[in-house]
Parts: C-alpha cells; structure tokens; sequence
C-alpha cells in the first residue's frame, strides 16, 4: 500500500428488532460516539463516506438526509449503495491516494423500514427471476446450502453446529441482537423451516442497526491514538450472477482473500491469523468461508466445527462477536464485523475478547450468496 | 505524499433517447462499456476493476451489478457501486480516479447509466417522488391539507427545488426568462452536432423556444431536460498505460464533492426545511475551491478553457458557471447575451449539448467528465471547441440541492 | 426545423408491478410538538445552541454544529417572502393530487392560480414553504412582508396554517 492507514475510532448502536430511534438520529450517534473514541471533533474529517441501499431504506438517494447526521456538512462526502466494508474500502482509497487524510466511515440499515428479503427480489434478473417469482433471498442460499452440503457430506447438524457456537458467543455481546446463550443442537434444527435446509436459527435475524469507523493516515493516527488499528490487507471481488456461477463455492471470497493476504504477507492464514469476524448471513456461509479463507483445506469446513478450531476457546476463533447470525443490520454487518476485529486487537471486546490477539481478519459480503465478498486484515502495534 | 498520476484513456457513451425498447439494462450499460474500451484499445482482460452506479429507483433493480455483472464483464473482479442521486455519474467517475489513485490497482472501467423507460411513469411513481415519501406521509399523519399539496403537486410538476433555485437566481443577478430561452436554445443546438445527444434542433433558436407554454413561471416547456436513456463509461489508468495506450490521455487534476445541507424536502426529523437559498451552493463553491487547488489553477476564468455543467435546467448553466468561479457573481448572462459560451466563445459552456439536452439521471454526471476528456482528447468531433484545451472543468449537481462533483480534466498531468 | 427523432428496434416488454406498500417509516416526535404549537397559534421553531439558528418548523440536529438542537423558539406569525413561484391556471383535469383532480373535489377554483412561497419568520432563519393567500399574483415580490392565516378552527394540525397574506 501507497501508506499506512489506522482505524482510530468507532461506535456502533444497540443492533435489534424495529428500533424506536429515527434514521437519522441513530446515525448522528454512531457518528458523535466514533467521533468521541477517536478523540476528535468533526471539523478533523477530510472525508465522509456512508453505506446504504435506496431500497432498504424506502427512499430514492438514501444517504441525502443522513449527511448532516454523519458530520457531513460541507465536507468531501460520497455513498457506496451496499455493504459497510465497500464504503471502507473507498474511504481507505481516498486516503491512501493521498487527497485526505482522516474520514469517517458509516453504514446503516433499519431492517423494520422494508422486510430485507423483499428487497432482495430486486436484485433478481428483472425479465426471468422475478416473473417467476421462485428465488429470494432465502431459497437461494438454501439451494447454495444443499449444493455444498451434497459435495462434502455436510449435514444439517453442523450448520447447526455453527448457529449455536454464533448464537450463544453473541450473548457475551452487548451489542448484538440474537443473544441465545444456552442454545442448544436440538433447538436450532427444531426452530421453523423457512427453506429446508436453512431453518430461522442458521439465518442472521433483519436488525435495526448504524456503525461507524475511523481511519486516519499514519501520520495522523499516531496523533490521535496509542493504539492503531493497521489495515495490513485489503481484497474484494464480485462473481457472476447465481445463475451464472458455481454456487457450491465462494469463489469470490477465495480472490478476495488472496489479494488481502498476499497485501498483508499472510502466507498461513490458518497460523497467521487469531481471530475472524465472518458476515455470515446463513449458518453453511461460515463453513464455506473456512474453505474460501484457506482455514482449511476444500470440504473440511465440517471438520473446523466439530472440532471446536473456530470456538471463542479454539486454535481461531472465528465470530466471537456472534458475527451475522448474532445481528444483521444489512448494510452495517460487515463494518460492525471490522469494528469487533479492531476491539479484538485493541484488547476492548469485553466478554467477547479472545486473548493475544495481533491479527484480525474482517469480512463483508453483498448480494445473494454472497456475490460479493471484501476482505479486511488488521493489525496491531506488535505485527 | 505524491499523488499518483491517473487519466482518463477512453471513453464509451450509448446513443440516448426517451425510450431504448432495442435493449435491456445488461446490453445498453455494456454497449457503453465496449465503445469505451475500443476507444482506448483495451482488452475487458485488462481491466482490474470496476465502479458503477445508477439510480436504482427508476429502473426497478436493486444493484443491478449483480445482475449484469457478466455483460459488464466484471464478474471475478471487484466492484465498487456509487449512488448519490443526481450526481451518481460524476461520483462514479470520481471513484474510478480513486480507485487508480490509490494505487490498488492500474485500470478501471467506471460506468454510469438509467434507463428511464423502465418505469412506467418515467420518475413519477418510483424516483424522485421517493425522496421525500416517508416524511410526506409522517406529514399526512399530522394533518397536512390537501390545499398545501396542490401547491406541491404544481411547483412538483416543474421539478421543485429548480423554479425555486431560478427564482432566487433571477432576483440576486437580474437575469430574465429570456436568458433561460437562450441557453435552452443553445443546449439544443449543441446536442445537434453531438451524435450520441437526445434532444437535437438544429438551429434551434431563443425565439423557437419562447414559443412553448409556461409550465410553472419562470419555466417553459422547452426549457425543461428529457427523460433519457442511456449509459456512459470511461476507462481510467495509471501513468505508464495511460501513456502507452493513449495519443492524448486526459488527465484528472482536480477533484472535489463537497455535500450542503439539505433544502425544501424534509427529512425523519424535519431536517432540510429550506435554511439556505438552494441557487447558493456552497458545497459547489467548496468542491470547486479544492479541485483548483489540487490542479493549480488560480484563475478559472483565463486556465480553464471549457466546462460541461450540469444544467438540467436553463438557470442553473448561469448559476453555476458563476459558482464555479468561470463567470462573476451576477454576470454569467451577460456572457451569454455575448456569445461568449458558444461553442466558438470565450468559455464554451456544455458544446454537448448538457443535461438540458440529454438526461439519463445516473449518466449525467458521468456524461461531464466524459465530454471534458473529449474536448483535451480531441475526439468531439462536430461539437470539438476549435481552441487548444487544456483544462476542462465537468461539474455535477443532485441530491436536494446539496450534493456537488467537480473535476479538472487537464492535457499534462498534476500542475 | 424542429427536434430530430429516430426509429429504433424494440424487443419484447415484459410488464412487471412494483409492490412498495411495504414500507414502514420512522418519524420523530418534533411534528408533534409543532402541531401542539400551532392550536394556540404560535409558530415553534428549534434552537441551535451552537449556532443559535431557530428553525421553524423545528427539526432535530444541527448539521453545522454536529448536536441536536434541543433549544426551543416560538417565533412570531409575520414575516417576508424570500421566494415565490406562479402556478399557470389550474383547469379541471389537468392535474391529480394523489389520484384525485384537486378542482373536482372543490380544493380550487377553476383557472385558479396557487402561489407557493418561502416565507421567513420574523425570529427565525429558515425558509418555510407555504401558500400565498388573498393576493395579486401580479403584486408578488421578494421581500412581501405577510403573517399567517389562521384556520377558523384550531385542530392542533398542520392544517391550522392556511398559508399567509400581505399585511
């Protein structure tokens, strides 16, 4: 990278279910809290860039009445229409390119503003898909789910296997939404069958929720903070359409993290990395992610869970937060999956934290099973 | 820190009108994304990512990238998706420098587009009305009357904030109607000479368009922008391909887009009641401020030789030009009663023809940097200014009032 | 000589709804401190204490100083133009307000003309936009000094400021 880059702040809200906040007030205290940990005032940004989506929040050009609200008044402001880490990724652009040098970084969804799995009938190939009326959101990651669960002898148990290590890490979260800390094998596979395999436990629950993030160049972080959060990798990618694409893998996850690893010259992702922040939307995301992230080798994701590798106590952790099945504000998971690897490596993940951690990995995803995918990794002071 | 030298190397636009009915979204977006990437002789292979956007709301698809994602032929690579309203294309464009700038990767193709006509009612039910839909109905709650909104539904007709913004305008410089005649005029004949344009009148004159009826004082008819179809796309690089693959690479010097606060439509908590007078803009002032400094320009009106503004309506060709820093305050008529932002003037104002002449939302914006880095290219062919161009200025307008995109376009890099 | 057409190809359309009646919006409560206001006929605007600008009517955060304006003003009911725009006659069946043709139901004359204004309060630094009542589109200008026109009856709704008139 042209130079390095620190996140030196942020703030994310209480993600749950129909939030008695406005839009706009939600974002305005992500924004005043990020801006508060880092220590700096508004008038520091050189850069806003929000996340939203236009359908998701009911309104044409989403971000146009939250820009006051994000400290965006009269400063080089812009919008990526999907998730949070795309937004990262462009303002980490801005800096990098040596235009700014602190921006502010802020994604939201209130998930009750329209059901998010209607929304995702209008991605769908307008002339075919949606005349049919057979695909969402859901029953496209079930037939994901049955395609990866048939190549490699996976079984519904262990998807249920990663919703009750997810859900229950989630109930050492304060912030997350779908706390279950004695959740049982039993109880996810007996909760409601939306769209066999996928049952509503494996699914990430539609949250209200805002998240904000701050980098800084190095020079500046190193004012503003004793303990930066490097950005050492970056990689994202975007497959053809479900149709058009194998969707037993993730093969854009695959590329993303490439590019990411090879940025941050991770040559043992297995060893390399302490802990993982997934944006899974779907319980067999987080096996698939494993294979696609080189945890493991092509169809041993199984292995990683029933092993226990990928719990709060295991070799890497993966998802102590609770990750997307814990809360998903749509468009603010993958930036809220950034903000629990940076706590991670500043050591401020309260009953989630996993010790000695030195390097995070952050994911964010876009799109029906996952199409698009970004990799973050981070860094602390020590690496 | 140095910054990177990024130009534009090719540029790819599709012909617009108001309705494509020959192509769907997939084939219209990359039919400008293939012209773009013929004109700078480039293979899809070698391109390293992409940035796209549209308006999501008037055609029906949400990130419709997703979908197209193998016409673009951007499957397998990263994409960014910008929207910003009516400055979508211009922050697309903006991206795609970011992208090169940042030293992420060396070639990109940023491609913006709107298919109007796939709405029904082309940005009636599902645009621009969407704005502000959930505080009309908050409102509603609260007994608004029904009187109040025949006042909306009039000033709405004639797309509101711009009879506002005219009217201010109109009050502060002294301009009249007539004014807004000629520039209406001058943006039809312009589009006439540029081939990919929608509304084309050759020789079109102030007294054609006087002729047309009032739709709400000061706006005639023929003073309001089409609905468009269309696509635009530019392919951007580094230095070292840019100067292999291009005669005369046009060079991103400056860039700014600096956001105002809302105006006229109110938010969830009633933000954007009308603070400031809309024609003031001083997130364009800002941004063009930057974009000056980052390109070296002290003075606008003698460095920069052509601009493209984005001027869906008459009035804001004016305001804007003077925001920009191209005219003084109040005096952009003036020039425009002399000739002076003909395609032959002093300070050619849009030779494309502009919005005014050619409106694919999400296009628009892109459509400025575009045409600016044909004018340093050379490649306007009928509507090339006949001066050397060294710098080009494109500006963007959208959002309520409040969003601004300005870029330098310059035939040698950096200052 | 007038606008240059061409005849294009066209493929099949394939017609497709757009069912948006599932939006759940969120709103804040200051409209109902406003209404509130407005029964006893007093126009409340918020505060800055930042920037001490009073917005009317009032709303929430205070983009510039980057705080909620938590600061109340009532300000007064005259005030002056800051900008207005002439409607062209309104004829029946010319134009529909959510469906409904506005003179058919009796909200206009026919052939009226509706004069939407800014109009900016006496105390306050906003434009509110509203309708110019009981005037001569002809005498219309930028700095009219106007007050309100109070509904007969006061209901507590946005619907109690009729619009305003010249003083």
């Amino acid at each position: 990278m042209r130079r390095r880059v620190a996140i030196v702040g942020y703030a994310q809200s209480h993600h749950q279910h129909n939030m008695q906040k406005t839009r706009e007030d939600m974002v305005f205290e992500v924004c005043k809290g990020a801006l508060r940990h880092a220590g700096i005032s508004r008038e520091d940004l050189d850069t806003v860039i929000t996340a939203s989506t236009d359908f998701l929040d009911g309104r044409t050009i989403s971000s146009v009445f939250v820009g006051m609200a994000a400290g965006a008044f009269l400063k080089d402001e812009s919008k990526v229409e999907e998730d949070g880490t795309f937004a990262l990724y462009y303002a980490l652009m801005r800096v990098l390119a040596g235009t700014h040098d602190i921006a502010l970084v802020e994604a939201h969804t209130q998930g009750s503003t329209m059901n998010a799995h209607q929304v995702s009938c209008f991605t769908l190939d307008p002339q075919f898909d949606r005349q049919i009326g057979v695909l969402n959101d859901i029953a496209a990651a079930a037939l994901q789910a049955r395609m990866y669960m048939n190549s490699h002898g996976v079984t519904d148990e262990h998807l249920a296997m990663v919703a009750v290590k997810n859900l229950s890490n989630a109930a050492a979260n304060p912030w997350a939404h779908r706390k279950m800390a004695k959740v049982s094998v039993e109880e996810v596979l007996g909760s409601k069958v939306l769209c066999d395999p996928v049952r509503e436990l494996m699914m990430s629950p539609v949250s209200d929720g805002a998240c904000a993030v701050i980098i800084a160049s190095e020079e500046k972080a190193r004012e503003i903070t004793s303990k930066p959060v490097w950005i050492e990798g970056v990689g994202s990618c975007q497959e053809a359409y479900i149709r058009d694409r194998d969707l037993g893998r993730l093969e854009s996850l695959k590329t993303a993290a490439r590019t990411a690893y090879k940025m941050a010259g991770i040559k043992e992702p297995a060893a390399d990395l302490d802990v993982v922040e997934l944006s899974e939307k779907f319980a067999h995301e987080e096996l698939m992610a494993y294979e696609s992230l080189g945890l493991c080798r092509e169809g041993e994701g199984k292995r990683l869970i029933e092993k226990g590798t990928t719990g709060k106590e295991g070799k890497i952790p993966v998802n102590p937060s609770g990750g997307a099945l814990g809360a998903d504000p749509v468009c603010a998971t993958g930036l809220v999956r950034v903000i629990e690897a940076a706590k991670q490596i500043r050591g401020e993940a309260e009953g989630c934290q996993v010790p000695k951690v030195r390097r995070a990995l952050a994911h964010g995803q876009f799109g029906m099973c996952a199409q698009k995918n970004m990799v973050f990794v981070l860094g602390g002071n020590g690496s | 820190m140095k910054r990177r030298n990024v130009a534009v190397i090719g540029c790819g636009q599709t012909k617009h009108s108001s309705r494509r009915r020959d192509v769907n979204v997939a084939e219209m977006v990359s039919e400008a994304v293939y012209n773009a990437l013929e004109d700078a002789q480039v293979s899809a292979r070698e391109v390293d990512a992409f940035v796209v956007g549209n308006m999501p709301g008037f055609g029906g698809v949400a990130q419709p990238e997703q979908w197209i994602a193998e016409s673009l032929g951007a499957a397998g690579k990263p994409v960014l998706r910008i929207a910003t309203g009516g400055t979508t294309g211009g922050s697309v464009g903006q991206g795609g420098y970011y992208v090169v700038a940042s030293g992420l990767h060396d070639m990109v193709v940023a491609v913006a587009w709107e298919k109007h006509s796939d709405s029904k009612e082309a940005g009636a039910t599902t645009g621009l009305l969407h704005v502000g839909l959930g505080n009309f109905f908050h409102a509603a709650g609260y007994g608004l009357s029904l009187k109040n909104l025949v006042a909306t539904s009039v000033v709405g007709a004639a797309a509101g904030v711009a009879v506002y913004q005219a009217m201010f305008y109109m009050h502060r410089s002294g301009c009249g109607i007539e004014h807004f005649d000629m520039v209406a005029a001058k943006a039809r004949r312009n589009a006439a000479k540029n081939k990919y344009a929608h509304l084309q009148w050759p020789g079109c004159t102030a007294e054609d368009i006087a002729k047309t009826d009032i739709v709400t004082y000061p706006f005639r008819y023929g003073h309001i922008c089409p609905a468009s179809d269309g696509a635009s796309a530019i392919v951007v690089a580094e230095e070292s391909l840019a100067r292999k693959k291009a005669k005369q690479p046009a060079w991103f010097k400056g860039l700014a887009s600096y956001t105002d606060e809302e105006n006229q439509l109110q938010s969830e908590n009633f933000g954007g009641v009308g603070v400031t007078d809309p024609s003031e803009q001083r997130g364009c002032w800002l941004s063009a401020v930057k974009a000056y400094r980052m390109a070296g320009i002290v003075d606008p009106k003698t460095e920069i030789d052509v601009a493209e503004i984005y001027q869906p309506f008459p009035s804001q060709e004016l305001f804007f030009a003077e925001r920009l820093g191209l005219f003084d305050e109040g005096t952009a008529w003036m020039a425009l009663e002399t000739g002076e932002t003909e395609i032959e003037g002093r300070m050619p104002l849009d030779p494309s023809g502009g919005v005014n002449a050619t409106n694919a939302i999400g296009s628009s914006a892109m459509q400025r940097i575009l045409e600016c880095a044909l004018q340093i290219m050379g490649k306007a062919e009928e509507h090339q200014v006949p001066k050397k161009v060294r710098n080009a200025l494109a500006h963007g307008w959208g959002g309520v009032t409040n969003y601004s995109t300005v870029t330098v376009l310059g035939d040698t890099p950096g200052r | 000589m007038g606008y240059l057409k061409d005849e294009r190809p066209t493929t099949i359309g394939v017609e497709g709804g757009w069912n948006l009646g599932a939006y759940h919006y969120k709103g804040s409560r200051l409209l109902e401190e406003y209404v509130a206001g407005l029964k006893h006929k007093k126009l409340t605007g918020s505060f800055c204490p930042g920037c001490a600008r009073v917005i009317v009517p009032p709303r929430n955060l205070c983009g510039r100083c980057h705080r909620k304006m938590d600061g109340r003003k009532t300000v007064s009911d005259r005030g002056t133009i800051t900008c207005f725009v002439v409607s062209p006659p309104i004829y029946k069946g010319k134009l529909k307000v959510l469906g409904m043709d506005p003179v058919e139901i009796g909200l206009v004359k026919d052939g009226q003309v509706v004069i939407p204004v800014f109009v900016k309060f006496d105390g306050s630094d906003s434009n509110t936009d509203t309708v110019l009542l009981n005037a001569d589109p002809k005498d219309v200008h930028i700095g009219m000094r106007v007050k309100v026109v109070w509904a007969k009856e006061l209901q507590g709704s946005l619907a109690d400021v009729e619009g305003v008139e010249p003083i």
